[in-house]
C-alpha cells in the first residue's frame, strides 16, 4: 500500500517533469507581458551600465513565472512572478534612461563650465579693451589722474577775457568732451570754473559760476543729457599758480572738468 | 531495474520536498516583507515620488494597508504576494520620479547653456 502509492507519486512526478520539458509554454498575458519587457531591457546598454541588481530580479521572476506556468501552477502564483518580473523591468528600464540622463546632465555641465570660462575671459578682455581705450581718450584729451578722479584741465583759451561765452575753440574740445561722455554712458562730469584774483572776491565768483554754466550749457546742446552734468564755481579758491605773475594768473584762470567713476559718483571738492 | 528506481524515488521525494516546502514558507508572517515595502515606500518618497508618481505611490501604500488588514487575519499568502508589489511599485515610484529629475536637470542646463551662448554671442 505504501510502496503503491510512493509509485504513484513517483510517476505523477515524472509525468510533470516530462510535461514541463516537452510541451510548449502554455501562455498567460501576464507572463508575455513580462517577457516582453524584460526583452525590451535585457540588451539595452544604459540599463547594463545602471546595475544589474534589477534586471537580474526580473530575470530571475520570469523564469519562476515562465516555470510556474509549465508546471501549471496556482495562476496568482504566476501571475504574481510575472507582475514581479515586469516591475523589475520596468524599474531597470527607468534606471537605465536615468544613467544615459546622468551622463548627458554632466556633458552639458561640462559645456555649460566652459562657455562660462570663455564669457568670463571674454569680459575680462572687454574690459581691459575698454580700460585701454578710456585711458586712450583721457590721454588725447590730456586729463590727469588726481585725487578727485580724472580731470580735465582746460586753459583761458575757452573764455575771452572777462566773459562768459564760449570761444570757437573752446568749443572743439568741448565738444571732444561730448563724445567721449556719448560713448562712455556711464561717466558723468563735474564742471568746475576758476579764476585769479584780480578783482573782486564775488565777481569771480560770479564768473566762475557762470563759465562752468557756459561749458555745462554747451554740452547739454551737444545731446548730453542735464543729469550728468553738474557745475561749481569755485572763483579764486584753489589756486594751481601764484596769482603775482601774469603767467600764474593765467594758469589760475581755468574750467576743470572732473570725471566721474564707472558709476557716475565724483569725489566732492573740500570747500 | 534497482538504480533506476531508486533515482525515481530520489525524484519523487525532491519534489515532495519542494511543495511543502511551498506550503511551509506561505504560512510564515511575512514581516520581512513588510519591512521591505515600507522601506521602499520610504525610499521613494524621498524621491520625491509624492510630487511625480503620486498615483503609483499611493497605490503602493494601498497595498500595504490591505497586506497588513490580511496579516490580521493570518491570510499571510496573499499578505505576501501585496507586500511584494507594493515593494515594486514604490521602487518604480520612485525610480520614475529620479528619471523626472535628471530629465528636468538636463533641460535646466541646456537652458543655462542657451542663455550664454546668447550672452557670448551679443558680445562678438
Amino acid at each position: 500500500m505504501n510502496k503503491r502509492n510512493m509509485t504513484l507519486g513517483m510517476a505523477v512526478s515524472v509525468s510533470v517533469l516530462v510535461a514541463g520539458c516537452a510541451s510548449t509554454p502554455q501562455d498567460n498575458a501576464k507572463v508575455d507581458e513580462a517577457r516582453a519587457a524584460y526583452e525590451e531591457i535585457r540588451n539595452d546598454p544604459n540599463v547594463a551600465r545602471s546595475g544589474d541588481r534589477q534586471l537580474r530580479s526580473a530575470r530571475e521572476q520570469l523564469s519562476r513565472a515562465e516555470s510556474l506556468l509549465a508546471d501549471g501552477a496556482d495562476i496568482a502564483e504566476i501571475e504574481h512572478a510575472a507582475y514581479l518580473a515586469n516591475r523589475h523591468a520596468q524599474i531597470a528600464g527607468e534606471q537605465g534612461e536615468r544613467a544615459e540622463l546622468q551622463e548627458q546632465i554632466d556633458s552639458a555641465e561640462a559645456r555649460r563650465k566652459e562657455l562660462e570660462l570663455e564669457m568670463r575671459a571674454d569680459e575680462a578682455a572687454q574690459a581691459r579693451r575698454e580700460a585701454k581705450e578710456l585711458r586712450l581718450q583721457m590721454e588725447a584729451m590730456q586729463a590727469e589722474q588726481t585725487d578727485r578722479g580724472m580731470v580735465l584741465t582746460l586753459g583761458d583759451v575757452l573764455f575771452d577775457l572777462d566773459k562768459a561765452e564760449l570761444k570757437s575753440s573752446g568749443e572743439a574740445t568741448v565738444r571732444r568732451l561730448a563724445e567721449f561722455m556719448a560713448e562712455y554712458e556711464n561717466r558723468r562730469v563735474r564742471v568746475e570754473g576758476y579764476t585769479d584774483s584780480t578783482g573782486e572776491a564775488s565777481y569771480n565768483q560770479g564768473l566762475s559760476e557762470r563759465r562752468a554754466q557756459a561749458v555745462s550749457d554747451t554740452l547739454i546742446e551737444m545731446g548730453i543729457s542735464r543729469t550728468r552734468v553738474e557745475t561749481k564755481g569755485f572763483g579764486e579758491q584753489f589756486p594751481v599758480a601764484s596769482n603775482d605773475t601774469s603767467g600764474g594768473r593765467q594758469q589760475n584762470r581755468r574750467v576743470e572738468i572732473v570725471i566721474s567713476d564707472e558709476e557716475g559718483n565724483i569725489e566732492a571738492r573740500e570747500n | 531495474m534497482s538504480k533506476h528506481t531508486s533515482m525515481l524515488g530520489a525524484a519523487g521525494v525532491i519534489s515532495i520536498a519542494v511543495i511543502a516546502g511551498g506550503c511551509a514558507s506561505s504560512v510564515e508572517r511575512p514581516d520581512g516583507e513588510l519591512r521591505s515595502a515600507e522601506s521602499a515606500i520610504q525610499q521613494s518618497v524621498s524621491s520625491d515620488a509624492r510630487d511625480f508618481e503620486p498615483v503609483l505611490l499611493n497605490q503602493a501604500q494601498n497595498r500595504v494597508a490591505d497586506a497588513e488588514e490580511l496579516i490580521n487575519q493570518e491570510k499571510y499568502l496573499e499578505a505576501r504576494r501585496l507586500l511584494e508589489k507594493a515593494a515594486v511599485d514604490a521602487q518604480l515610484a520612485g525610480a520614475r520620479s529620479e528619471t523626472a529629475k535628471a530629465r528636468q536637470a538636463v533641460d535646466e542646463v541646456n537652458r543655462n547653456i542657451e542663455s550664454l551662448r546668447k550672452r557670448i554671442d551679443e558680445r562678438q
